[in-house]
C-alpha cells in the first residue's frame, strides 16, 4: 500500500477478500493497484483499455507483474473469476452495474482466493468506497507551462470499520510521478492562475 | 544420421543434376523444380534425410547409407541409375564436408563439358587423391583426402566473386595458397567473410548439414462417433492423445513450439486454437488446454450446449517442429511467471483468445500511446521502440492516467465560439476557451499550454505525422492532452 493512501483505508491497507469501489477510473485506481504491485503482488486490469500505464509505473506499478485484459466481453464475470485465481489484485471496470447474483459469486471467489477486487464503477456491496472530490492540476498557465502535478481531495467511506468518512488532500501525482500527502499550505486555490508560484516545487521543498 | 560436430568429419554425398541447375540449358522454371522434386523423391529412397542445397543439387550424410548399400561407389551408381530412370542426368560427389562434396560433384565427369560458370582449367590435376569409385559421373574423395583435393582448386570456385578476385590479385591462386595462411591473419585482413572462406579452404564446414526430417504427419486424432456432446470424455481422450503426440515427437528427437488443438464439430465445422508448448507441457497440461478451449466455446451456463452440436473429432497438431534441445530457465532477466498466474492467464486466453491477455512493456517513443506497448501473454516481451535513445519532443512532466486507445473527437473554441485553428507555422488563431469532447457537456478551459509541434517520420510519405499538441486544464479540475492533426482537434489522453 502506498504510504500516502494508508490513512484513507481502515487498518491502513487493502484487506484480503474485500472489494474497493472508485466511481470513475483514474489515477486513484492505478495508485491503489500500484501500491499492491510494488509490494510484490500480481495485478490484473480488466475492462480498462485506456489505463495510462506510464503514469501507473510512476506511482509504483511493476509492469512485469501486470496482466491486462482490455476487453473481457460479455463473459467478464468468468474472466474476473479466472484472474482472481492468479492475481492478488484485480482492477475491474464492469461494462454495466453487475447484477446481484454475479456480485455474490465474484465475492465468494474473492474470499476463497484471498485477493482484492478494485472496481472502477458501481459496486453496492463494496467494503470501502473511495472517490476524488476535487482535483486541481498545477503547472499550466495562459499559453505556457506544463502539467506538473495534481492536488486531489480524496474521501473514503464504507461499511463496518470503514464507516467513518476520512478525507485527505493528496498529490496525485506529485511532480516525480509518485503519490504523497499534500501539505495544506500547498493546496492550490481554485480559480487563481497557478503557474506564478509552482506549488509542486513548494510541495517538494516542504516534503 | 544426425550431424554430429564432435565426430570425425562427416561424409557427405552430393547429387547434382547439371541439366536442372545450369541456367543456360533448356529446362527451367517450374518444370525444373517439379523434376527436381522427383529427383529428391528418388534419392530419398536411399537416404531419408536429404537436404536440397539449391535447384538441381541435393546432399545427405553418406556414412550410413554407404555402409548399408556396400560402399560409397555402389551407392552413388545406384542413385545415378535411379535418377536416370526419371530421364535426368546426374553426377555424384562424395567428400568430407559439404563444400568439398559440392565441388566434387561439379568435377565428377571429366568428359563432360566444363560448366562455363566455373572457370577451371580441365587439364589441371583436379583429383590428386585419385578417384576411388567407379569411373564416370562419380567422384569420391577418400576420407582424409579432402584437404588435398581442395588445395588444388582455384579460388574462383568461391561463391564470393569479389573476394575471389581480390585473392587472385594478391597472388593467392588456389584454395591451398589461402589455407596455408594463418587463420588469424586472414580474419584480420578480410573479416568474417575471409574467416569463412579460410575454413572452407581448410576443408572445414561452415555448418553441419541440416537435413530436414521427412515431413511426417505427426499429428494425432481421435474420432467420436456418435459426436460427443460433453467436454469431459473429450478431455479424457485428449490426455491419451497428448501422450501419443509426445511419444511420437520424442521418438524423433523433436519438440514443438506450439500445439494446435483442432476440433471438428458434428456439423462439419472446424475450430482450432494454437497453444504455446515449447516442449514444456505435460500430457495433462495439453488436456487442460483442451478443456479450457472447450469451455470457452460452450454457450453460457443456462444453455451449456455447443452451438455446433457435438464434437466429432479432436486433433492435436504439432506446430513449428524443432529439434529438442532441452530447456533451461534464464538465470537473470524476465520475472518468472508463477504457475498460478500462468494458469489464470491461459484460462482467460482460452475464453477470449490468445490476443486478449496482454502484458505491458515499457518502451520509448514520443507519444504517450507508444511508451507502453502490450504483448500477448506467453510471447516474448520486447518494446517496439527502444527505451535507450532520447526522444526529443516527448512531453515532459506528469504522465496521463487515462490514455485513449482511439483518440476522442473534440471541439475547441475561443471566447467568441469560433473554432481555434493552428497555422502551418504553429500560430494559434485565438486562445482556447471552451472544450467539447464528443457529446459530453462543454467544459471551460482555465489554463492551457502549447502548441508543441511534432513532425515524425517526414521521410516516409505513409507514416509521416505532423501534429501540434496542447495541454488544456478545464474547470472540472481535469487536464487533457489535446492534439491538432489535419486541422482537427482530438483528445489523446486525460490527466485524471
Amino acid at each position: 500500500m502506498l504510504p500516502a493512501l494508508r490513512d484513507l483505508l481502515p487498518r491502513g491497507g487493502l484487506a484480503r477478500g474485500s472489494v474497493l469501489a472508485v466511481p470513475e477510473f483514474g489515477l486513484l485506481c492505478l495508485a491503489l493497484a500500484a501500491g499492491a504491485s510494488a509490494a510484490g503482488a500480481w495485478c490484473g486490469i480488466a475492462g480498462v483499455p485506456e489505463a495510462g500505464l506510464a503514469a501507473a509505473v510512476g506511482t509504483g506499478l511493476d509492469v512485469e507483474r501486470t496482466l491486462l485484459v482490455p476487453d473481457p466481453g460479455p463473459a467478464w464475470p468468468q474472466v474476473v473469476a479466472s484472474l482472481l485465481e492468479g492475481c492478488e489484485l484485480v482492477l475491474l471496470r464492469p461494462p454495466a452495474t453487475a447484477p446481484v447474483q454475479v456480485r455474490r459469486r465474484l465475492e465468494a471467489v474473492l474470499r476463497r482466493a484471498g485477493g482484492v477486487l478494485l472496481v472502477a464503477g458501481d459496486w453496492p456491496g463494496a467494503q470501502v468506497h473511495l472517490r476524488v472530490i476535487t482535483q486541481r492540476w498545477t503547472g499550466l498557465g495562459d499559453g505556457h507551462g506544463r502539467v506538473r502535478a495534481c492536488c486531489a481531495e480524496v474521501t473514503a467511506d464504507g461499511r463496518g470499520e470503514a464507516a467513518l468518512t476520512r478525507t485527505r488532500w493528496l498529490w496525485l501525482p506529485a511532480e516525480d510521478g509518485g503519490v504523497t500527502l499534500a501539505d495544506p499550505v500547498d493546496i492550490p486555490v481554485p480559480g487563481s492562475p497557478v503557474t506564478h508560484a509552482p506549488p509542486g516545487l513548494r510541495a517538494a521543498s516542504a516534503g | 544420421m544426425r550431424p554430429n560436430a564432435d565426430s570425425a568429419p562427416q561424409r557427405i554425398m552430393v547429387v547434382r543434376c547439371p541439366s536442372l541447375c545450369d541456367p543456360d540449358t533448356s529446362t527451367a522454371g517450374p518444370q525444373a523444380a517439379r523434376l527436381f522434386e522427383r529427383v529428391i523423391g528418388a534419392v530419398t529412397g536411399f537416404c531419408p534425410n536429404v537436404e536440397a542445397a539449391e535447384l538441381g543439387v541435393c546432399a545427405f550424410g553418406a556414412r550410413g547409407p554407404a555402409r548399408y548399400f556396400g560402399g560409397e561407389g555402389v551407392l552413388a551408381s545406384k542413385i545415378i541409375a535411379a535418377v536416370t530412370e526419371l530421364g535426368v542426368e546426374s553426377r555424384v560427389g562424395v567428400a568430407d564436408g559439404i563444400f568439398a562434396a559440392l565441388l566434387a560433384a561439379r568435377r565428377a565427369d571429366p568428359a563432360s563439358p566444363v560448366n562455363p560458370a566455373s572457370p577451371i582449367n580441365p587439364a589441371s590435376p583436379i583429383n590428386p587423391a585419385g578417384p576411388a569409385g567407379p569411373a564416370g559421373p562419380v567422384l569420391v574423395i577418400p576420407p582424409g583426402g579432402t584437404a588435398g583435393f581442395l588445395a588444388a582448386q582455384p579460388v574462383s570456385v568461391l561463391a564470393d566473386q569479389d573476394l575471389a578476385g581480390l585473392l587472385k590479385r594478391l597472388g593467392l591462386l588456389t584454395l591451398g595458397d589461402l589455407a596455408a595462411l594463418p587463420a588469424s591473419d586472414v580474419a584480420s585482413r578480410f573479416g568474417d567473410a575471409g574467416e569463412a572462406v579460410h575454413r572452407l579452404a581448410r576443408g572445414l564446414d561452415l555448418r553441419p548439414l541440416a537435413a530436414r526430417p521427412p515431413a511426417d504427419d505427426l499429428s494425432v486424432a481421435r474420432e467420436f462417433d456418435p459426436p460427443e456432446p460433453l467436454a469431459e470424455p473429450v478431455v479424457f481422450a485428449a490426455k491419451t492423445l497428448a501422450e501419443q503426440l509426445h511419444a511420437g515427437l520424442a521418438a524423433r528427437g523433436l519438440t514443438c513450439v506450439r500445439v494446435q488443438v483442432r476440433i471438428t464439430w458434428a456439423d462439419g465445422e472446424e475450430s482450432s486454437r494454437l497453444w504455446r508448448h515449447d516442449g514444456l507441457l505435460t500430457a495433462a497440461g495439453v488436456a487442460d488446454r483442451v478443456r479450457w478451449q472447450l469451455d470457452g466455446w460452450r454457450a453460457a451456463p443456462p444453455d451449456g450446449q455447443y452451438a455446433q452440436g457435438g464434437i466429432g473429432m479432436l486433433r492435436l497438431v504439432p506446430d513449428q517442429v524443432v529439434r529438442a534441445t532441452g530447456h533451461q530457465l534464464a538465470l537473470w532477466g524476465e520475472a518468472v511467471v508463477s504457475d498460478r498466474v500462468a494458469r489464470a492467464a491461459m484460462r482467460v486466453q482460452a475464453m477470449l483468445g490468445h490476443e486478449a491477455v496482454l502484458r505491458p512493456v515499457t518502451g520509448g517513443g514520443r507519444n504517450v500511446s507508444e511508451q507502453v506497448s502490450q504483448v500477448p501473454f506467453g510471447e516474448k516481451r520486447e518494446p517496439p521502440l527502444a527505451v535507450g535513445p532520447p526522444w526529443p519532443g516527448r512531453i515532459a512532466g506528469a504522465a496521463p492516467g487515462v490514455v485513449y486507445p482511439v483518440a476522442r473527437e473534440a471541439e475547441v473554441t475561443d471566447d467568441a465560439r469560433r473554432p481555434v485553428t493552428v497555422s502551418g507555422r504553429c500560430v494559434l488563431s485565438a486562445a482556447p476557451a471552451r472544450l467539447v469532447i464528443e457529446r459530453e457537456p462543454p467544459r471551460r478551459i482555465t489554463a492551457w499550454a502549447g502548441p508543441w509541434p511534432l513532425s515524425e517520420r517526414w521521410w516516409d510519405a505513409v507514416a509521416a505525422r505532423r501534429r501540434a499538441r496542447f495541454q488544456l486544464a478545464t474547470d472540472d479540475g481535469r487536464a487533457w492532452l489535446a492534439v491538432v492533426r489535419d486541422s482537427r482537434w482530438v483528445i489523446e489522453a486525460g490527466y485524471c
